[in-house]
């Protein structure tokens, strides 16, 4: 995609799109370079794309809800996780190399968390949006809880670069102050597309951002849906980040659009899109966590004039270097930022007690320490410190690769890790954040502070996690499912992965022996 | 285990070839090489079955499991008729990654392929297995088989349903984005409960301590219809929260402990988070506010150059803000302040500033570093607690 030229309209812009021209490459089902065996490997496991598309006029793609997964997690091996900006960049790519004219529109939510690690994603985000040349961007109900001075500065126009951002009822710093246009009509393919993004009744009573002015969507639709239907486009896209029965109802007034993107839908996209009653809109899900991108391809066969591809982000893609780069930047700020700068402060663990370190576990408990260390635990924080970029100093993922930190929270307890350079003892995946914090217990067995044995007792009670009772083993259980959730370990069981690490006094006891 | 689906090119040619066998001639060519499309294949679809091809008939393809508990499994059988006359050829293909397809194992009568064979007029049955995860909502399973009959190359099953959490906040945090040093908020979320009786509050407490004597606190019943219309609850209350002022410069850092009976125990804890941020700041495309500083780049001192970005004012004293320029560093710094606005209902102005390097400038060099300090921009703003404001500016003028 290559913007030629831009024209300002009231409150909107057209944008010509020209159509990239390259060699034909082969049909698009695959990043450059990806090696067959893994674009057969997922093809199998998340199925083809585009396997019997005729060349389109043009493809619009449709992601959202990114819920801040600039990258898949992937503790179990990112390969298996779906998502990410850099496989969406190739998979645009991989579009515009077979000769297809694309317009790619985001719906919103480009994070779902708060704070200054958020802000700084939501730039590197909508810096990765316009490198992929996105037409149009929503604003979801998360982006609009950030500072409104960080969300100005992200969305602004670059330079000459028009912000792809839009919407038609919502307005930082005011709806008068147009720091988004509230449409855009897109030329592209021979083409002309309207653009446009509402915020749902329900977002909007959430905002609490004092910043954000918002107009109820339909009436602020009125006035946006008339610019458009002067604009002769041939097709229009709502992005409507609300619940899917609002969606469906301003599907139903204005029924000039005959795509209308959704939120509020399960987990995964369906793979066909349903068309709404009137006949004429398609309401696209889009799933979460940017696993998914929804391509609508427009042709001139009048028998079927659009189809639609769910397409599953995974690996077949491969990487884009100019999002790794992305990505590089985005670490190296956090690093730099650092977790004072990134406003973490320590939280008071609920025993109010502090840790030892996994080391001083072993002066007794050497047979579990033994397990422990030729576990992967052991090796927790290495993973990070190995990977390109480097992401040892992202406290979302930092938090379960170090001792002391609260892992779904993504901060540390008082006392926790701090970094390699303070805190080494409290590096991986250790001990006492299953056990609890165990300095006072090691201090009074050390001898280094005296105890009545009914104190030490109690002590050594604290920390004991026994699978014994239900409710012992329902807290073991909910321990892992802090780092092994459904993003990080989809596959967790607990009863098939406790074997790998089981540590218990009788078994290594009886191992000795 | 390597499954291989059918080549969709070989099995519209296969398809061409025998519809103009049974002598539909061009129509059936069309239809060979339309694409193929989920949905589009009706049981009617399959109602002329002829030639020695297998049919594959599927009474339904999709499940709606209704609501499901966190942790509870469902499992639903799908059911594959043969109604040719040749064995109908099954091969497992793609799963969503948390749904399981049994029926295909050796043991269950699938070979080592994950394969099975149907005879004409016999049927099978595929599994789908869910395990409701996760914090709750919708969720969409689905798996694909793939079939030897040409005209249904692909068979794709969906489940779909919602998972019942035991609670839900709504929002999941309270968000207080920007509060202005010296004022208070408010802030409100609501939970739902999903036991046999409605929620009884047994503790409702903010968890830092250190800062509580700043947090209020309240708890009301939900009306029954905002609980009715969320899908599962038996129960939920609106929790409001109110700030005094008194909080310092940077992130809001509380969480809310509540303790419910529905009648069992739910303990839980919905974060608080927000910014307490100077009254006066500023927001625009060149602002940069990790460096606090005015990023206008290498500016040509010939052509000069033309930054539009706002000045926010907040808090108890905003309407008493009436910005002037005081002091501008270089000299070729031009600033014009447009007319207040008031933003949303909570007291909020905006002021457009709009900056200029004039054309026919001298060269500077204010890049904010060793080599050459930050330009500045100073306003005077009537702001009894802020009466200065000062913008560093990092900008290189040249030729």
């Amino acid at each position: 995609m290559k913007t030629v030229c831009v024209v300002t309209a009231w409150l909107g812009a057209v944008i010509v799109l020209a159509p990239v021209h390259l060699a034909r490459a082969a049909r698009p089902d695959r990043g450059a370079d990806v090696a067959a065996a893994t674009v057969e490997t997922f093809t199998q496991r998340n199925g083809g794309v585009f396997a019997e598309w005729p060349d389109p006029r043009a493809v619009i793609v449709i992601t959202g809800e990114l819920d801040g997964y600039i990258e898949p997690c992937g503790c179990t091996g990112k390969e298996n996780q779906k998502g990410g900006l850099s496989r969406r960049q190739n998979f645009l790519r991989a579009l515009t190399s077979a000769g297809w004219p694309v317009v790619a529109v985001d719906l919103g939510d480009q994070v779902r968390r708060f704070g200054r690690q958020s802000e700084v994603k939501f730039q590197s985000i909508a810096d990765g949006l316009r490198t992929m040349g996105y037409s149009g961007v929503g604003l979801g109900p998360n982006d609009l809880r950030l500072p409104a001075e960080e969300l100005v500065a992200a969305v602004a126009p670059v330079g000459d670069q028009p912000t792809p951002f839009l919407s038609a009822n919502v307005g930082l710093l005011g709806l008068d102050a147009n720091i988004t246009p509230r449409f855009r009509v897109v030329d592209v393919g021979g083409l002309r597309i309207g653009i446009t993004a509402v915020l749902g009744s329900r977002q909007a009573a959430e905002i609490t951002n004092d910043a954000v002015e918002v107009q109820p969507a339909a009436a602020a639709l009125e006035s946006v849906a008339a610019e458009l239907r002067k604009a002769s486009c041939s097709h229009q896209i709502l992005l409507s980040w609300a619940d899917p029965e609002e969606s469906k109802t301003l599907a139903a007034k204005f029924p000039q659009f005959d795509i209308v993107a959704t939120a509020g839908g399960a987990d995964e996209p369906p793979a066909a899109l349903p068309v709404l009653a009137n006949g004429r809109a398609r309401i696209v899900e889009l799933g979460h966590k940017g696993m998914f991108a929804v391509a609508i391809g427009l042709f001139a066969d009048p028998q079927a004039p659009i189809r639609s591809q769910r397409v599953p982000l995974d690996a077949r893609w491969g990487e884009s270097p100019d999002m790794i780069r992305l990505l590089a930047t985005y670490q190296r700020q956090l690093e730099s930022l650092g977790l004072a700068g990134l406003g973490i402060v320590p939280i008071r663990h609920p025993s109010g007690r502090r840790f030892a370190g996994s080391a001083a576990c072993a002066d007794c408990h050497q047979g579990a320490y033994d397990v422990w260390a030729a576990s992967g635990h052991a090796k927790a924080l290495t993973t990070l410190e190995e990977q390109a970029p480097r992401r040892d100093g992202d406290p979302e993922c930092l938090s379960c690769h170090v001792v002391g930190w609260a892992p779904q929270r993504y901060e540390p307890f008082e006392g926790g890790f701090a970094s390699m350079a303070t805190t080494p003892h409290l590096a991986h995946q250790g001990c006492e954040n299953c056990h609890g914090p165990a300095a006072a217990h090691a201090a009074v067995e050390r001898g280094d502070v005296r105890a009545s044995t009914t104190e030490r007792d109690r002590l050594r009670q604290e920390l004991v996690l026994s699978l014994d009772t239900p409710e012992g083993k329902q807290k073991a259980v909910s321990n892992c499912l802090e780092c092994h959730d459904l993003d990080n370990s989809p596959k967790f069981d607990f009863d098939e992965y406790w074997p790998q690490v089981e540590h218990s006094e009788t078994k290594t006891a009886a191992a000795a022996r | 285990m390597t499954v291989r689906g059918p080549n969709a090119w070989l099995v519209a040619a296969f398809s061409a070839v025998v519809g103009a066998a049974i002598g539909g001639g061009q129509a059936a060519l069309e239809a060979a090489f339309r694409p193929w499309r989920i949905g589009d294949f009706g049981p009617a679809s399959f109602a002329a079955t002829s030639t020695d091809a297998p049919v594959a008939e599927v009474p339904e393809t999709r499940h709606e499991f209704g609501t499901i508990g966190s942790g509870a499994e469902r499992d639903h059988e799908f059911v594959i008729r043969n109604a040719g006359r040749v064995p109908l050829v099954l091969t497992r293909g793609a799963t969503s990654c948390s749904c399981t397809v049994s029926d295909f194992e050796s043991s269950e009568g699938g070979d080592e392929l994950a394969r099975k064979e149907v005879p004409p007029g016999g049927s099978t049955r595929v599994r789908l297995k869910w395990r409701g995860k996760g914090a709750g909502g919708p969720f969409r399973q689905q798996a694909t088989v793939f079939t030897n009959d040409p005209r249904r190359p692909e068979i794709v099953f969906v489940i779909e349903g919602a998972v019942v959490p035991t609670w839900k906040a709504v929002p999941d945090a309270i968000s207080l984005p920007t509060i202005a040093t010296g004022a208070g908020a408010e802030a409100s979320v609501k939970l739902y409960t999903y036991g046999s009786q409605p929620p009884e509050v047994e503790e409702l407490t903010v968890a830092d301590t250190q800062t509580s004597q700043l947090f209020t606190l309240a708890s009301d019943p939900l009306p029954d219809a905002e609980v009715t219309a969320e899908t599962g609850a038996t129960g939920g209350l609106g929790i409001r929260v109110r700030l005094a002022p008194g909080l310092p410069i940077g992130p809001v850092r509380q969480s809310i402990k509540v303790r419910l009976r529905v009648p069992e125990e739910i303990s839980l804890e919905i974060p608080v988070q927000g910014t307490v941020s100077g009254a006066l700041a500023l927001a625009g495309g060149a602002w940069d506010s990790s460096r606090q500083a005015l990023l206008l780049g290498t500016v040509s001192g010939r052509v000069g150059s033309r930054t539009e970005v706002f000045l926010t004012a907040k808090g108890p004293h905003a309407s008493s803000v009436r910005p002037i320029v005081r002091e501008v560093v270089p000299d070729s710094l031009a600033v014009e302040i447009g007319e207040g606005r008031s933003v949303g209902d909570k007291g909020m102005i905006r002021f457009p500033l709009s900056i200029s390097i004039r054309p026919g400038s001298p060269p500077a060099n204010h890049r904010c570093s060793d080599q050459g300090p930050a330009g500045r921009i100073v306003l005077e703003t009537g702001h009894p607690e802020t009466p200065d404001f000062s913008i560093p500016v990092c900008v290189v003028i040249g030729p």
